[in-house]
Parts: C-alpha cells; sequence; structure tokens
C-alpha cells in the first residue's frame, strides 16, 4: 500500500492521520479542499531522517503542485477525542522548493517529538512513539479567512459561529488579531456581526515565510465578510456537517473569491 | 546529512562502554534539528523527550535563569532523556543559528530491547556514573 497518495485518496486513518483523512473524504464528497498529498507517519520519519529514496517518492508526489506549499501534520491520534495537540504539532506555510519542503517535514516531525508535545503526551496517557502524517497542500492567497464552529460551542445554541480575518487564517489561531465575529442561524438569517480590531494580516513571502502586513486603520475595525459570503459559509457548515457529522470546528479560506474548506474536525471537550 | 556523529557518541559517559558497531547502530537514527539564535532548545523543568549533539554553532546554559556556560559543536545534552524521559535540569537557547543531531527516547528504546549487549553496557556505565557521582559529594 502506497504511503505516499493524493490527498482525496486518503483513507486510513492508521497511515496518515484524521486530518489527512477528513480531507480525503471532504475531496470525496464534492467539498472545496485545496488539493494536495497524504504522506504517512513512516515516509515522514524517513525523511526526517534524511532517506533519499523517501526524500525522492516525496519530491515526485508533490511535483505536480502548483505554487508555495502549506505543511500541516496529521499524527495518527493529534485530534483524538480526548487529546488536543494544537499548538504543538507544527504548520508550515508558504514552503518553496525540494530542500525547504524536506526541513519542513522534519520540523513538523520533531514538533511531535519535541519535550513539550512528549509532557503532553505523559499528562494524557498517550505515551506512545507518535505516527506524524503530514498533509502537504496548494498554500492559498487568501483575501479573508477564519475559523467557523458549525454549533455555537459556548452557549450550544444550534447556529454558527464564525471568526474572520485578512490574509491567512493563522492570524486569528496566533492570536494576533482580534477578529470579527459572526453568528449565522441555520436559516442564514445573520444574528450577529461584531468587528474586531484586524490590525495585522499574515501574508506570505515570496522567498518562502510569511510576515505580519500592518493594515490600513479603515480595515481595522470594518467588517470583512459580506452577506453573501456569510451565506456561502453556512451552506459550508451545512455541508460538513451532512458529511461528518454535528459541532464541527472548521478552518476556511476566501481565495479569488472562492470559499474553500482548510480543516474540519469534531469540536474538542473544553478542559482537554 | 544522516545520524550522528560517531567520535562524539563515544565521549558521552552513558555510551562509554560500547563499541564502533553499537554506536553506528545508535548514530544511525539520529535526525538533524535545527533551531535560529535565540530559540530555546530545551527548557528546564519541562518533561525530556530527546538527546542531542551539536553539529554546528553555539547554545547557552541556563540553570534558574542563570547563564550557566556556552556549549559549541561536538558538545551534547539531555543524554539521559534517553532512560527515563525526565524532567529537564536546565535550560539550554541556541545562542547562534544552532543545527542539532537529536534521538528520542521512542527512537533508542528499541535499540536497548532489541539489544541486551547494548542495555548491559548501558548499565554499567550508569553505575559507573553513579559511582562518581556518589564520591564527588
Amino acid at each position: 500500500m502506497s504511503q505516499v497518495v493524493p490527498l482525496i485518496d486518503a483513507h486510513e486513518t492508521a497511515l496518515f492521520g484524521s486530518k489527512a483523512v477528513d480531507l480525503g473524504q471532504a475531496l470525496r464528497d464534492g467539498l472545496p479542499v485545496p488539493p494536495g498529498v497524504a504522506l504517512a507517519g513512516d515516509v515522514v520519519d524517513a525523511v526526517a531522517g534524511r532517506d533519499e529514496a523517501a526524500i525522492r517518492e516525496v519530491a515526485q508526489a508533490v511535483a505536480s503542485l502548483r505554487g508555495p506549499l502549506a505543511v500541516r501534520s496529521s499524527a495518527v491520534d493529534e485530534d483524538g477525542a480526548d487529546a488536543s495537540f494544537a499548538g504543538q504539532h507544527m504548520t508550515l506555510l508558504n514552503v518553496r522548493g525540494s530542500e525547504e519542503l524536506i526541513s519542513a517535514l522534519s520540523e513538523v516531525w520533531w514538533s511531535a517529538n519535541s519535550d513539550s508535545a512528549i509532557t503532553y503526551r505523559q499528562r494524557v496517557g498517550l505515551f506512545v512513539r507518535p505516527s506524524v502524517g503530514v498533509v502537504v497542500q496548494v498554500l492559498l492567497d487568501p483575501e479573508t479567512a477564519g475559523v467557523m464552529f458549525t454549533q455555537n460551542p459556548v452557549s450550544g445554541e444550534d447556529e454558527r459561529v464564525i471568526e474572520a480575518t485578512l490574509g491567512l487564517g493563522e492570524a486569528v489561531v496566533a492570536g494576533l488579531v482580534i477578529p470579527d465575529s459572526f453568528r449565522v442561524a441555520r436559516s442564514g438569517e445573520v444574528l450577529e456581526r461584531r468587528p474586531g480590531r484586524k490590525s495585522v494580516a499574515i501574508r506570505s513571502l515570496p522567498d518562502g515565510g510569511t510576515f505580519a502586513e500592518e493594515l490600513a486603520a479603515e480595515l481595522v475595525e470594518r467588517p470583512c465578510l459580506e452577506d453573501q459570503q456569510l451565506a456561502a459559509l453556512n451552506a459550508l457548515a451545512g455541508r460538513c456537517e451532512e458529511v461528518y457529522g454535528p459541532a464541527r470546528d472548521i478552518e476556511w479560506a476566501i481565495a479569488g473569491g472562492t470559499l474553500y474548506l482548510l480543516q474540519c474536525r469534531a469540536v474538542t471537550r473544553a478542559g482537554t | 546529512m544522516n545520524g550522528a556523529p560517531i567520535d562524539v557518541l563515544g565521549q558521552v559517559p552513558l555510551f562509554g562502554e560500547l563499541d564502533a558497531a553499537e554506536l553506528a547502530r545508535i548514530a544511525s537514527v539520529f535526525k538533524e534539528r535545527r533551531f535560529s539564535a535565540g530559540e530555546t532548545v530545551i527548557q528546564q523543568g519541562s518533561g525530556a523527550a530527546a538527546f542531542f549533539v551539536i553539529v554546528s554553532g553555539e547554545a547557552t546554559v541556563l540553570i534558574d535563569g542563570v547563564e550557566h556556560r556556552t556549549m559549541h559543536a561536538g558538545e551534547y545534552f539531555g543524554e539521559m532523556a534517553l532512560i527515563d524521559a525526565g524532567v529537564r535540569t536546565a535550560t539550554v537557547k541556541a545562542a547562534t543559528d544552532l543545527l542539532l543531531s537529536g534521538v528520542t527516547f521512542w527512537d533508542f528504546r528499541p535499540i536497548v530491547e532489541e539489544n541486551g549487549a547494548i542495555g548491559w553496557k548501558l548499565m554499567q556505565s550508569l553505575i559507573e556514573i553513579y559511582r562518581s557521582e556518589r564520591e564527588q559529594h
């Protein structure tokens, strides 16, 4: 069985991790996921150990992906129901060229084998060698991006909670901005629009990596999503629930006017 | 780079009893890891995952926030993590861009479990380290 497959062919969680398999399932169900490749844990392990055959196999597989890449951990147990490795397992954006890709895979491997990841594993009773699958995807250059809960994670109300910012969504994930916040009823009615303070936008650099661009004053508090885009997000939430089940935590981006799904996972229980 | 410098591993007291082939076996599972100047490599008090050899660059050792010494290429730290994945006793920060070669607890343990001779020699080294520490106190 191949250890390196197009994302749409990622079926086995034990090989590729839940992030890759969930995105593969999304593609199989016709959801708008950027193209990518899933790497099994053994391949990432071999690349991090500079195994030449593994490096060649990965280079061939990603050759069809045009432009800069996003390299995201898809460790086999990272999104288990009782454990969340968010913030420990690394994502690298705007990776360009094969040497950078090898370094990025090595960094992702080490992020799952770091002191903090080990400490967390000891604490939650997952003290086993991590199998670090990886998703390599085309990196979008989004106008707007963010996260969305298909059910309100605080009140439990049956409504979408959407957080949005300008540029890459990592500004929200990293807490660099106070994102715009929206609540949308399942019917599509916009229940609340709360402007945030988006003083920076994360953008790609031409030679790799990202930077925080200072935003013009008039953009800082202007809501970055229109009703039409909120309707599209509501529709995406509905499709994700059809495919995966209720209470999903979604990362999304709008690039070139098209809405993309970047990640969809079960909401992690509070306190874990 | 593939693996760790065997001559450096030969200087680690924990590996003091191992022969060249055994050192080469251990060296083969090391992986390189890079840090930029200023980044924290390991944090005092944190759980310990890996043992590192400095391939190039310099690192600063801090204990309770106080600078203790500078480490250079060919020096190493964290070897006891390979046995018990215990707690880091010092913080190490990259003083310059740093290239390390490291092995985790999980990749080291199967080598010992599969090779009784290596396990026995590690025990001998640990007893030697223990005796030496006891004589110093």
